[in-house]
């Protein structure tokens, strides 16, 4: 943040925009390969995978025993697309689905208000900082059994766990960003007459953001492990872990794969939003830095 | 003279954790006319962007009277504006939306702020940079902002502390003169602290100077250079014997703790 390196001479500033180097001389320009390698061997690698997945029951004779425990990749799209086809899936997604969110939207309220005070106030950060780190330290498993007693067999539990799980990456990022904030903004909006409430909202929160985004690629980590952790261990008889957990009881093997595949593709599509929401808002920063 | 900016025994002491408490100020006194240019110079150290920082009201004193056009100072308010020496933008806002930032918190809708922050973006000559962020500005057109942003709540007081010290020797000759043509075109009162002594006899009516910590006002030099200024008023006679003269007071003060 602390741009020293401008003394960049610039004695004439009105005469041109800032100009980005042109490089030397000729432009090269990049073929459609040289542009596309990474994405093309990226993907390129997963369909290999998938294909020789696919191809092994075809060349290789599996055991009977063996053939029981297995499953190709068709099998599982044409399961997963079944499922939602016939819409009996419906009910487990849309459980894990509101868990989920409910779980990592409170979290966010909680942990951004608290980030703040706790980043800002001496007092609260003596008082709450060792329960938080205790709390942190310890794994989340752990409070299962207590909060099915308090919460009971069903969503509010996984609520819960969700909850425990994204709120402390959250609130430690959060707060660690406040701390670092920029006493000299500071002081800058202070002198305007701004109040406590303006401090934050124009400088603490936004520069804090890059720690609260790091903060919520972890905690969306943490909520989807939640799920899985409260759904396999007791918390609910519905959601997506609930069926994996059923179907591989049966040995139905496509089933275990359909629900992988769909915490999988949550776990993508949020740090893709996430990714969005960084881009976005970091439109302000120097190229260079533009990855928090 | 009437006093418009006016302190008197000033006395501000430092209690850093784990430390001896230092004296900051000392029994600080200054008187400042209406539309006056006056300096402040001093060693390193002797408190005087300290006392920007408490005349802007940001730190309180722990005794002493502050009055502004026989107002008393206990907080920030609108009659002072500071540009600050690190320029102090919000990275994050457009050079636009950094100008606009004191009188959003004034309260001024959007659509009253709009010409009022043109009308000094164009003054500072950054006419056509409204969207740029600071990243994407030199140091001099950053301290343009500061200027502009400080100008724009229309303030009584103008409050400099080192704005250019952070800029290169040329940008700094251009925004010095850029400087006394915005002094005289919006007549604001300028209390600036520089410690460069060229930069305070070229810029100001007075220059006060300063004693090591703890910081009192140790005199007060007179600069009657005519204005308008010019550069190649630097190179007279006159000019050098007021920078020899502000030196002279200054060099007893540069010594003890070395590098000055």
């Amino acid at each position: 943040m602390n741009d020293t390196t401008s003394t960049a001479v610039s004695p004439v500033p009105a005469s041109a925009a800032p100009v980005r180097d042109e490089g030397l001389g000729e432009i090269t320009r990049r073929t459609f390969w040289e542009a596309n390698e990474r994405h093309a061997l990226g993907i390129g690698f997963i369909v290999f995978v998938l294909l020789l997945w696919e191809v092994i029951p075809h060349i290789l004779t599996l055991s009977r025993g063996m053939d029981l425990f297995f499953t190709t990749p068709t099998q599982v799209a044409m399961t997963l697309y079944n499922m939602f086809a016939s819409g009996e899936i419906w009910p487990a997604f849309k459980f894990s689905a509101v868990a989920f969110s409910v779980g990592l939207g409170l979290s966010i309220v909680a942990a951004l208000p608290l980030g703040v005070i706790i980043g800002r106030s001496h007092t609260m950060n003596a008082m709450l900082d060792p329960f938080i780190t205790a709390f942190n330290a310890t794994p989340r498993l752990v409070f299962l059994p207590i909060i099915l007693v308090w919460f009971g067999i069903g969503m509010w539990s996984v609520v819960v766990v969700v909850f425990i799980g994204a709120v402390f990456p959250l609130l430690i990022n959060t707060y660690a960003g406040v701390r670092n904030a920029d006493r000299l903004l500071i002081n800058v909006v202070r002198s305007f007459g701004a109040s406590e409430w303006q401090i934050n909202k124009l400088v603490i929160l936004p520069n804090s953001m890059p720690f609260i985004i790091a903060g919520l690629r972890l905690a969306i980590g943490r909520a989807i492990l939640g799920i899985v952790v409260a759904e396999f261990f007791g918390g609910s008889s519905e959601g997506i872990g609930v069926m994996m957990n059923d179907a591989a009881g049966k040995f139905q093997v496509d089933i275990v794969f359909a629900g992988l595949v769909i915490f999988m593709a949550l776990s993508l599509v949020m740090v893709g939003g996430v990714k969005v929401l960084e881009a976005r808002l970091s439109r302000w920063r120097p190229e260079n830095v533009k990855s928090f | 003279m009437v006093a418009y900016i006016e302190a008197k025994n000033v006395n501000l002491i430092f209690t850093p954790p784990n430390r001896m408490p230092v004296t900051a100020l000392k029994d600080f006194n200054i008187s400042v006319g209406e539309g006056e240019f006056v300096s402040i110079v001093g060693p390193s150290g002797c408190g005087k962007s300290t006392f920007l920082n408490v005349l802007l009201g940001l730190i309180p004193p722990h005794s002493g009277e502050m009055a502004i056009n026989g107002k008393r100072v206990s907080g920030p308010g609108q009659d002072r504006a500071m540009v600050f020496q690190e320029f102090g933008l919000l990275p994050w806002r457009t050079v636009l939306n950094n100008v606009e930032l004191g009188l959003e918190l004034k309260g001024v809708a959007t659509s009253e702020r709009r010409p009022v922050s043109q009308k000094f973006i164009e003054m500072v000559g950054l006419a056509g940079f409204e969207g740029h962020y600071p990243h994407e500005l030199s140091g001099g057109m950053k301290q343009r902002v500061g200027l502009a942003r400080a100008l724009a709540t229309d303030p009584d007081v103008l409050l400099m502390d080192e704005p250019f010290a952070a800029l290169d020797a040329q940008t700094r000759d251009i925004m010095q003169a850029e400087l006394l043509r915005i002094w005289q075109e919006a007549k604001k009162t300028v209390l600036f602290v520089t410690h460069q002594i060229e930069e305070a006899v070229y810029l100001s009516d007075r220059v006060i100077v300063m004693t090591k910590r703890p910081g009192r006002a140790k005199k007060i030099i007179d600069i009657p250079l005519p204005r308008p200024r010019d550069y190649e008023m630097r190179v007279t006679q006159e000019f050098n014997d007021l920078k020899l003269q502000l030196w002279n007071e200054l060099k007893d003060e540069l010594t003890v703790h070395g590098n000055g």
